[in-house]
């Protein structure tokens, strides 16, 4: 049988140059603005089409299940339940009982209310799994705040642009659960090993503004100090943060429930407190359903792509071939390691954080996985994890493309995004330094982990 | 027509949430009961509690039988149920920047080629779906908790993959007479 696609040169090629092709024509879709799941897929398709010598049935047998064991996969239904989480969280009220408990106790210092911004954000990432739908729901509560005590338009929107980034690192986190699923580790320890690293972003974020202020004066106010026990009786009006974070994590981590399970319950327990604050009437309710629905399907959709391409990838042997190709040059695992991080820097610049791991893990993670760093396999693989969320979310605040200081600069109409763009770099130089950290001392994410 | 496709996908969206919904609470539920089992079977409850722990056993507290089967093909329909309201608004992700400096109708015609390329493959999925479904219509397979037909779900998987096919080619045309004419008809994300 012969048609109009065997006339392409793919045809004659052994599997591995194919594997190779479909990767270069692959970014040329991307490239030309393909979405990126109908470029996975369509890659997908070829390769197979292509690495069975022409013949379409065991392609189209695939189709068959393939969507359908997909989008009813156990474990990759925590997706949509934890990006309902978010939804109900945005909702619930929480992000501005966080930022004001933040902010008496942190907000006379000098440019303390950008630290209580930053810290309230990162206790929103304990009950949202998304860098997005933080930084938008603390930006709505936290700027006018900003803005109102005197601080300068482009510290403000970069300030909380990198404070969203806290809400994927600090589980839960949705990309954490992919990586999970794709190289077959556990999500429980993944979340724990994020604990640190998580907190960690924080207090660099303080340290960043508190050295921004120093260097720029005139770009923060003050405001008085709040009385002690007003500072403690906000502190006790986030306890719901604090109950759904312990109960949906800590539960996961104990083995009281599965992680699937436990998003469900994170679900029900935001959605609750959203509820009885009263902001969950039916319009906010329909927006909530229909918002997780676009961000389910966008995301399912990459998955399924991501699912067939890196089916042909494996078939065609490319990550093995990469793998042994590396191993072969000898080169030093830390130097490995740091190439292929400033390869996801780079990247982040210009492709979103989920697309980047669905496409990239399945290659780089065997090429890691071979190298010797003097850890167990399951250690490497944890750590390896961590380190490269870290890298993808830095991609969120980089010029041109972070979708986080969009977000956060069309709340603010009097800021420039040029001037977004200048504050933001010493948070981004802030991400750095602390990749670099737990880069040289993989005990900060590990020592957790038994 | 514009209206009817707009409400068609919200709606199938709403019902793919209000699923969602309800594997929320039936999973919590399950959870609940599992858990209150277990703690009444417990040395402390059977001693502290005695009769009462065992009361409450007997009525049957416990997991719910089969909630992982509801919640996997809830899910599979839920997403397929998001699908048509994900085209229709543009939220799938794309990259951008190489194609910013096209000139607003070069990017329209693309755009275009890309919607109509994406519906072509919704449909060829759907198609195969389908032929999917047909291999567990009558052959009697069951799930293993609930006894209930494997096809079932697939049935409610396929039927919003057919909402979702209108979707897209309603969504594929707009978008060529959106590059023939220059006009705007669908909304944005």
């Amino acid at each position: 049988m012969s048609t109009l696609l065997d006339l392409l040169p793919f045809a004659d090629m052994s599997r591995l140059e194919l594997g190779f092709w479909s990767f270069a024509v692959l970014l040329g879709l991307i490239f030309l603005r393909a979405p990126i799941g109908l470029a996975m897929l369509l890659c997908g398709f070829g390769g197979w089409y292509f690495a069975m010598n022409g013949n379409p049935t065991p392609l189209l047998s695939k189709l068959k299940s393939e969507t359908y064991t997909t989008f009813s996969s156990y474990s990759l239904s925590i997706i949509p339940l934890f990006l309902l989480m978010g939804q109900f969280a945005t909702l619930s009220g929480m992000s501005t009982s966080l930022f004001k408990a933040a902010e008496s106790f942190l907000g006379h210092r000098r440019g303390g209310v950008a630290m209580a911004a930053v810290g309230a954000c990162a206790g929103f990432g304990a009950i949202c799994g998304s860098s997005l739908a933080t930084a938008a729901t603390m930006g709505k509560v936290a700027l006018p705040e900003l803005r109102r005590y005197g601080y300068s338009g482009g510290f403000s929107t970069a300030t909380l642009a990198a404070g969203g980034t806290l809400g994927i690192l600090i589980p839960p986190s949705v990309i954490l659960v992919i990586y999970a699923i794709i190289t077959e580790q556990n999500i429980a320890k993944l979340f724990l090993a994020a604990f640190i690293p998580g907190i960690l972003a924080a207090l660099g974020y303080i340290l960043t503004i508190s050295i921004y202020v120093r260097l720029f004066p005139g770009s923060a106010g003050t405001r008085p100090a709040v009385p002690m026990a007003e500072r403690w009786k906000a502190l006790g009006n986030t306890w719901p943060v604090l109950a759904i974070f312990g109960l949906v994590v800590g539960g996961i981590y104990a083995g009281w429930f599965t992680p699937t399970e436990g998003s469900a319950i994170g679900a029900a327990g935001t959605g609750l407190v959203a509820w009885m604050s009263g902001n969950l009437k039916w319009p906010a309710f329909k927006e909530s359903l229909l918002g997780t629905g676009k961000t389910t399907a966008m995301i399912f959709f990459i998955v399924l792509g991501a699912g067939f391409y890196n089916g042909f990838l494996a078939l065609s042997g490319v990550p093995q071939y990469l793998a042994d190709y590396v191993l072969e040059l000898g080169l030093s695992p830390w130097m490995v390691l740091a190439i292929i991080l400033t390869f996801y820097l780079i990247f982040g610049c210009v492709m979103d954080s989920l697309s980047m791991i669905l496409l990239t893990v399945p290659i780089f993670f065997p090429v890691i996985s071979a190298m010797d760093f003097g850890m167990s396999a399951e250690h490497v693989a944890i750590w390896f994890g961590i380190l490269v969320l870290i890298v993808v979310e830095v991609g969120l605040i980089t010029p041109p493309v972070g979708m986080n200081l969009f977000i956060i600069n069309a709340m603010d109409r009097e800021t420039r995004i040029t001037e977004t763009y200048k504050a933001v770099m010493f948070f981004v130089g802030s991400d750095i330094v602390r990749v670099i950290i737990l880069v040289a001392f993989p005990a900060i994410t590990l020592f957790l982990i038994p | 027509m514009h209206q009817f496709n707009r409400t068609l996908a919200r709606i199938t969206a709403m019902i793919g949430g209000l699923v969602l919904i309800a594997i929320v609470v039936l999973t919590t539920l399950s959870i609940i009961g599992r858990s209150l089992n277990k703690f009444m079977h417990s040395d402390v409850a059977t001693s502290t509690l005695g009769g009462f722990a065992q009361w409450v056993i007997d009525l049957g507290v416990g997991e719910i039988n089969g909630s992982y089967e509801l919640l996997e093909a809830g899910v599979a329909f839920s997403i397929f149920a998001f699908f048509p309201i994900c085209q229709l608004y543009n939220a799938h992700a794309t990259v951008d920047v190489f194609t910013s400096g096209l000139s607003p109708r070069a990017l329209r015609v693309l755009r275009a080629f890309w919607e109509v390329v994406l519906s072509i493959t919704i449909l060829f999925i759907s198609w195969r779906l389908y032929e999917g479904m047909q291999r567990y219509v009558g052959n009697g397979e069951t799930t293993l908790f609930l006894q209930m037909p494997v096809w079932w779900s697939y049935a409610a998987s396929f039927a919003a993959a057919c909402v979702a096919c209108v979707t897209a080619i309603y969504c594929a045309v707009m978008r060529v007479t959106e590059a023939a004419t220059g006009r705007r008809y669908l909304p944005e994300a």
